[in-house]
């Protein structure tokens, strides 16, 4: 009798930490998207070498929904990002959708090494001043910016779990539809 | 004991029940719009279906009253073919004039930011350029550098379509001056190819405009770099 109230009330506080914990995390994740203070705001145009060769201009994309995604080799999530772009990309890119992959690195060679390790379809520009990075507040790896086909910034988000990608398709269905 | 307290238990719930009966149940002066309160709203009342009534007959009775005047509360009818023209015209000769003033607001920010006796302006032309694949220009003014452009390959094509673009635009006081452009890009064999033009000018007052020429040197299978100065 006792050990099963004793395993009830173990089971219910554990309910209870897992509620609070999903709803942290929630809140986290809505905040993460909700507060960045570009969000809203028509995305600050920039020029850019792809490590492809050729250069790359934001404004250039203007009718596209365009996913900027700012990446580093020391980023552990960075390449399973990249992954998950990559297959979005090759689904929606005949449907308006560009991808743009911005190296946030010290290190040129370690960049140039990461973007051989992880093929994509999309470009991958080099921001070897981190000037772009400074325009769009990168302050943590991964950063995922989704521009509309206005130009305008409509979501900004950081970090990348499993369930990310199922939620980024969403959203990006969501702007080619518009 | 117990007896008397289920009974006043059993009248604490008839008592509850019926307080909730009166608060479900609408007041009298709720019901004004089936019954009126007072004698007086209940005249205006009277006064005001009258009219409504005999609106509704006289618009039912005369059908030229009956295309003008609607019953309160019907739907308004779709606009015709006319009305919606003429409000297309109007939002179009709304945009025009958001169109003109905005440029009349750059072209007053511009003589504003760089007035006419201080304004020098750098622009970039391209003639043929099948010896050169333009990649960036990097411009210096008095040896700081003013202006580092990368170009794409569409802005390669507008410019060898004949395009010219403005670099540069800025500030000078008059004098003596000394302008260092470097292109780089693309040469002959699909080789890396970076060179440099400089040009020694005079700033005097007036707006001086001077232009970068990206030339086909045929004789020579190589790109040529020109800068010439258009002056004021």
């Amino acid at each position: 009798m006792f050990n099963a109230t004793a395993m009830s009330v173990h089971n219910s506080s554990w309910r209870r930490v897992l509620a609070l914990g999903l709803l942290a995390a929630g809140s986290a994740a809505g905040a993460d998207a909700a507060d960045h203070p570009l969000i809203g705001r028509p995305a600050p145009d920039f020029a850019l070498r792809a490590f492809a060769g050729g250069n790359v201009r934001l404004s250039e994309h203007r009718g596209e929904v365009v996913v900027l995604e700012f990446w580093s080799s020391r980023c552990s999530t960075c390449g399973a990002q990249l992954a998950a772009l990559n297959r979005s990309y090759a689904t929606y890119r005949t449907a308006g959708l560009t991808v743009l992959g911005i190296s946030v690195e010290d290190s040129r060679r370690h960049a140039r090494e990461f973007v051989q390790a992880h093929r994509v379809g999309f470009q991958m520009l080099d921001d070897p001043g981190e000037d772009v990075s400074r325009l769009y507040e990168v302050d943590s790896l991964p950063m995922l910016v989704l521009i509309d086909r206005s130009g305008t910034i409509r979501d900004v988000h950081h970090d990348f779990g499993p369930r990310d990608e199922a939620r980024y398709l969403l959203e990006l269905r969501r702007l080619l539809d518009e | 004991m117990k007896l008397s307290l289920f009974s006043v238990l059993l009248l604490a719930a008839w008592a509850l029940s019926a307080t909730a009966a009166s608060i479900a149940a609408p007041a009298p002066g709720e019901a004004a719009t089936s019954a009126p309160s007072s004698p007086s709203a209940a005249a205006h009342t009277s006064a005001a279906t009258q009219a409504s009534a005999t609106s509704q007959a006289s618009a039912a009775q005369s059908p030229a009253a009956g295309t003008g005047a609607l019953p309160a509360g019907a739907p308004n009818p779709a606009p015709s073919a006319a009305e919606t023209r003429a409000l297309d015209e109007e939002t179009q000769a709304l945009k025009k004039d958001v169109v003109d003033l905005n440029r009349d607001l750059y072209v007053l920010e511009e003589e504003l930011l760089y007035p006419a006796n201080t304004q020098v302006a750098v622009f970039v032309s391209m003639d043929v350029g099948s010896f050169f694949a333009l990649d960036s220009v990097e411009l210096k003014i008095d040896r700081k550098e003013v202006a580092n452009y990368l170009y794409t390959p569409r802005e390669v094509d507008a410019l060898m379509k004949g395009g010219v673009q403005r670099l540069y635009v800025g500030n000078l006081k008059t004098g003596s001056h000394e302008l260092v452009a470097f292109f780089t890009g693309k040469g002959p064999n699909d080789r890396d190819y970076k060179r440099g033009a400089s040009i020694k000018f005079d700033k005097s007052i007036g707006a001086h405009y001077i232009e970068l020429k990206i030339n086909d040197r045929q004789h020579r299978l190589q790109p040529e770099f020109e800068i010439k100065d258009w002056g004021e």
